[in-house]
């Protein structure tokens, strides 16, 4: 009675192909010009490029600085993951389970930094560390990329305690295994599908993350969302291609896995 | 019987109260549960049997209140050192680990040696029927097999009590009389104490040895089945178990009451009854007998038979038995309910007589309107 493929007729199936098909190409075709600029023999990122190569990709891997901004990134993403997922755990734990007073306000406050503008936690982390000393170190990075990565981490983990059967665990209780031993032998192995979603979200929510980068950034210390940034500042490469199509393929593998995870834990 | 009462009670509960804020979920009820027995929490939902089985698990805290297992205070006994099995309404099981390491669970926390434990894990599992079962993880099994697991998993480190929470309500009919079967010849041979939690009184009927029936929080009715229905303590346990005739009437005396132009009979209560008080008379579809005029005659009413005459209304069949509803001059309606096998149906619009014994009247002086009107 919907509309289901059988019921409409060919013009407005048609109709409706091409639009979707529009909106998916205006969605996939900045990406597909990247990648395909980042294999162009063109210095100008003429397009279309006039012969194909890989010398700029030769010239990324060949050049310390980009693979150091691509190990720096994958090291403050890595430690962002884990913090934050460590952190998220026992919070998602409290605001399931607790019954306290202000529980939905701390659940808001934990989710603020989605809504909250990302510049406004960039500045105010900068002044922060600033003043602390700390800006340009490894430590302001992962710190304040805990704060804008945890609510994706929680999220995750939440949801898959909310759906997960309690009385599972109160079995395993009830079994003679105590509150705590009956969570890491029982809930955890049965969320842990959600908990790698979330800890894969925080891990992309850093590795992707340029605004509070560049504050925290020093010419000694910078991600490759940084590096590109201030190289694109200077002159326009097709290097800036190549390391762009490598940070999206890394995080749309990693998205993969998180959903493929995700969906498991439902 | 006689050694089971004069033998303390293995588990008792002393004036146990939970209340949720404004809410009494539990209202200060006192249970003695004997050693061995299998007795089943009946009542709606709300009415506070799973709160009270969730107490004496360990899952909620009481208000206030005592368990006594053994005569020992189990209050601030932790669930997992309370050494109680439990089987709940979803099955519950370790859904990461196969049907052995499942059953295997409570033996490993136990640090049970790993050859008694298999070998526990082995004899369970040919009770519960799950041999060729045992590699599989749960998500590849059936819901009456599920149940049987979850059942092995707690019984086998040999728990003194079993408490279940509406095991079956999942399964559908068959599957769920199969297994009531299967858990009442496991009850005979382990001679566990089973408490049991199910809002059908069917089920309540065919497994146990004593019900409690639990309305708003308070134990209503407590005895075995064939007493609470034979002579239900009250109106409520009258209405909620089966099915039941009530006829309002006004006392003559202390064992006789008026109804249109008839005198009905009911033994002397151990409470006499007031002259004159609105009292219910509470008699079961089966024991009231639908005679025709002609038959009325025949057999003349004995002194133990009460009588009264009606209108036949509607007679329904329902293979084993006829129910045949009946109205008063007076418009109260009556349900009689005979085997179909000797007899025939009842033209509606037949005058009758109805008959039943006095020993089979119930009586209340007291009572309130929502007791007796089903929900």
């Amino acid at each position: 009675m919907l509309l289901t493929p059988q019921s409409i007729g060919w013009k407005l199936k048609s109709t409706l192909y091409f639009i979707t098909g529009a909106i998916a190409s205006f969605l996939a075709l900045p990406i597909f010009f990247i990648v395909a600029l980042s294999f162009g023999s063109s210095q100008w990122l003429i397009f279309p490029p006039p012969h194909w190569t890989t010398k700029w990709y030769e010239r990324f891997f060949d050049n310390p600085q980009w693979i150091e901004a691509a190990l720096t990134s994958l090291q403050v993403a890595l430690m962002t993951s884990i913090i934050a997922t460590a952190i998220a755990l026992p919070t998602s734990f409290a605001l399931v389970r607790g019954k306290f007073a202000g529980r939905d306000y701390l659940y808001s406050l934990f989710t603020l930094p989605m809504i909250v503008p990302v510049v406004i936690i960039a500045v105010a982390t900068y002044s922060m560390f600033l003043s602390l000393g700390l800006t340009g170190t490894l430590v302001a990075f992962v710190i304040s990329h805990v704060i804008v990565a945890l609510p994706f981490a929680m999220i995750s983990i939440i949801n898959s305690l909310k759906l997960f059967d309690k009385s599972i665990e109160n079995a395993a209780v009830i079994c003679g295994a105590s509150r705590l031993e009956a969570i890491f032998k029982v809930t955890f192995p049965v969320i842990k599908p959600g908990i790698f979603a979330g800890a894969l979200f925080a891990f992309l929510v850093s590795w992707d993350e340029v605004v509070i980068s560049v504050m925290m950034a020093s010419p000694e210390l910078q991600t490759l969302p940084v590096k590109m940034w201030s190289t694109l500042r200077q002159d326009l490469t097709p290097v800036i291609a190549v390391a762009s199509t490598l940070l999206i393929f890394i995080s749309i593998f990693i998205m993969l896995v998180a959903n493929i995870l995700r969906k498991r834990s439902l | 019987m006689t050694t089971q009462q004069s033998s303390a009670p293995l588990v008792t509960l002393k004036l146990l109260n939970k209340e949720y804020g404004r809410f009494t979920a539990v209202n200060k009820i006192n249970l003695e549960i004997q050693q061995g027995e299998f007795l089943t929490f009946l009542g709606s939902s709300g009415s506070g049997k799973s709160t009270t089985l969730s107490m004496i698990a360990g899952f909620e805290t009481p208000t206030s209140g005592e368990i006594l297992l053994h005569n020992k205070s189990l209050i601030n006994v932790p669930s997992h050192k309370r050494g109680i099995g439990m089987v709940f309404q979803h099955y519950s099981l370790f859904p990461h680990m196969s049907v052995r390491d499942n059953i295997g669970f409570p033996l490993d926390i136990r640090k049970t040696p790993k050859a008694e434990r298999n070998k526990k894990v082995d004899d369970i599992l040919k009770l519960v029927q799950l041999e060729d079962f045992a590699e599989r993880p749960p998500t590849l099994l059936s819901g009456g097999q599920k149940q049987r697991v979850a059942i092995a998993r707690a019984l086998v480190y040999e728990p003194e009590i079993l408490l279940m929470d509406e095991p079956l309500g999942a399964l559908d009919k068959k599957l769920r009389e199969d297994l009531q079967d299967e858990l009442r010849q496991i009850h005979k041979r382990l001679g566990i104490t089973i408490i049991y939690v199910t809002h059908d009184q069917d089920e309540a009927m065919r497994l146990s040895e004593r019900i409690a029936i639990f309305k708003e929080g308070e134990i209503v009715g407590l005895g075995s089945g064939r007493n609470l229905y034979d002579s239900p303590p009250n109106a409520f346990v009258a209405s909620f178990l089966g099915n039941s005739n009530f006829i309002k009437v006004r006392a003559v005396s202390t064992s006789e009451a008026q109804f249109e132009q008839q005198t009905l009979k009911f033994r002397e209560q151990t409470t006499p009854i007031k002259t004159q008080a609105d009292i219910l008379l509470m008699v079961r579809p089966e024991n009231l007998h639908v005679l025709s005029e002609q038959q009325a005659e025949q057999e003349p009413l004995t002194v133990e038979m009460n009588q009264i005459a009606a209108t036949v209304e509607e007679t329904v069949f329902l293979g084993e038995s006829y129910t045949c509803s009946v109205v008063t001059e007076s418009g109260q309606r009556l349900m009689s309910k005979y085997i179909s096998k000797d007899h025939c149906e009842i033209a509606a619009g037949t005058d009758i007589v109805v008959r039943w014994n006095v020993n089979h009247t119930n009586v209340y002086d007291q009572w309130k309107q929502s007791d007796i009107t089903k929900a």
